[in-house]
């Protein structure tokens, strides 16, 4: 086996956890646009001319041109599902930060409106003399 | 001041209206400031909560314990004279007099934050020794994972004061809370100790707990969490 896979694959995981973590620069967004657009273009060429995944295939010491789309194919379908797992956690923690609010603000304004949220806060409003001004 | 009106009491709550009434009740004798959080239960909990007399809170959708727990913790941080934040269990295994004596110890000591444990004297009553085992193994991850030494790492009956409370701000939604809960005493330095709580598994709360596979759940959320550290 060759072992210097292993510090390899290794590598390559950590540089994937760390590009998610900076995902929100700007340079990343614009690489990830640039990258699809460069696939597009790939698969039509691939569609128009049949020989060309092979050529590159040979050229890569890929043994066929199907062999080096499959590894594409994996490499992208990777990426998006990772893409799409952290769109989804952010639009979960949307939802609860909206749900939350909703829910704290109805309780509020349940507890008769004007009244404070707690006890302490209504000892110390009762504590303050009207007649002086500011309170205490 | 009234006695305990500076404390407020966080009960999440998620289909327990057997029960809840009951447990809002007994604090209330000794708190007066209590928050049912309601996470969006299809039972009439919030009735229930509501009618034995204390503030509820409704989630619109089903969230988590742990997203039911931040919210009650938001709503007792728009009270200016909330001081310390009690959370305290629906279902009745929690006792009252343990959630009393915590929020004693913590005015009077320079603690942050203090953490019910089952482990410190006689404290879990009736406990399956399935569910024990299973604790031990959690302490050890928790150890491992947060860099924080407790011997009971998953008791949701805990304290802590404001300054905490400010600095909390979970993300985790689920069960998994207990654990981030335990990150942030070690991220923001707080100063905790354990505090020995008994816990009563009633026939109600066994057929109700938590199910041990969920500890699969939890363990991997800990641990993308780690990884992530909070990054979106």
């Amino acid at each position: 086996m060759q072992w210097v896979k292993v510090p390899l694959i290794l590598f390559a995981v950590l540089v994937l956890v760390a590009l998610f973590r900076q995902r929100q620069r700007v340079e990343f967004r614009a690489g990830s646009r640039v990258l699809a657009l460069v696939l597009v273009a790939a698969a039509v060429v691939s569609i128009a001319l049949p020989g060309i995944p092979q050529h590159v295939a040979n050229w890569l010491g890929v043994a066929r041109g199907t062999d080096l789309i499959l590894y594409l194919l994996v490499v992208v379908f990777v990426l998006t599902t990772l893409g799409l797992y952290f769109r989804l956690r952010e639009t979960e923690t949307e939802v609860r930060t909206l749900a939350r609010t909703m829910a704290i603000e109805r309780a509020v304004a349940e507890g008769a409106p004007g009244e404070p949220v707690g006890r302490a806060a209504a000892a110390d409003r009762e504590d303050v003399d009207p007649g002086q001004p500011g309170g205490r | 001041m009234e006695p305990n009106a500076d404390v407020w009491v966080v009960v999440p709550t998620y289909n327990e209206d057997p029960v809840v009434g009951e447990v809002i009740s007994r604090l209330l004798e000794v708190f007066p400031n209590v928050v049912g959080v309601d996470d969006g239960s299809t039972d009439a909990s919030a009735e229930q909560i509501r009618a034995a007399g204390a503030r509820v809170v409704r989630h619109p959708i089903n969230m988590g314990a742990g997203a039911a727990l931040q919210t009650g913790i938001d709503f007792a941080l728009r009270d200016p004279g909330m001081r310390w934040v009690v959370t305290f269990d629906a279902d009745g295994q929690h006792s009252v007099a343990d959630a009393e004596a915590m929020v004693e110890h913590l005015r009077s000591s320079d603690l942050n934050v203090l953490i019910g444990s089952r482990f410190l004297g006689s404290g879990a009553v009736d406990m399956p020794s399935s569910k024990r085992r299973l604790l031990r193994l959690a302490t050890v991850f928790e150890r491992a994972t947060s860099g924080v030494k407790l011997t009971d790492a998953h008791q949701g009956l805990r304290a802590f004061d404001r300054w905490f409370a400010e600095r909390l701000r979970m993300r985790t939604a689920d069960m998994a809370w207990a654990s981030e809960f335990l990150q942030r005493v070690g991220e923001t330095g707080a100063a905790f100790e354990e505090f020995p709580v008994t816990v009563a598994y009633t026939e109600y709360s066994r057929a109700k707990g938590q199910r041990s596979i969920n500890s699969i759940n939890i363990g991997v959320d800990v641990l993308i969490n780690r990884i992530l550290r909070g990054q979106r």
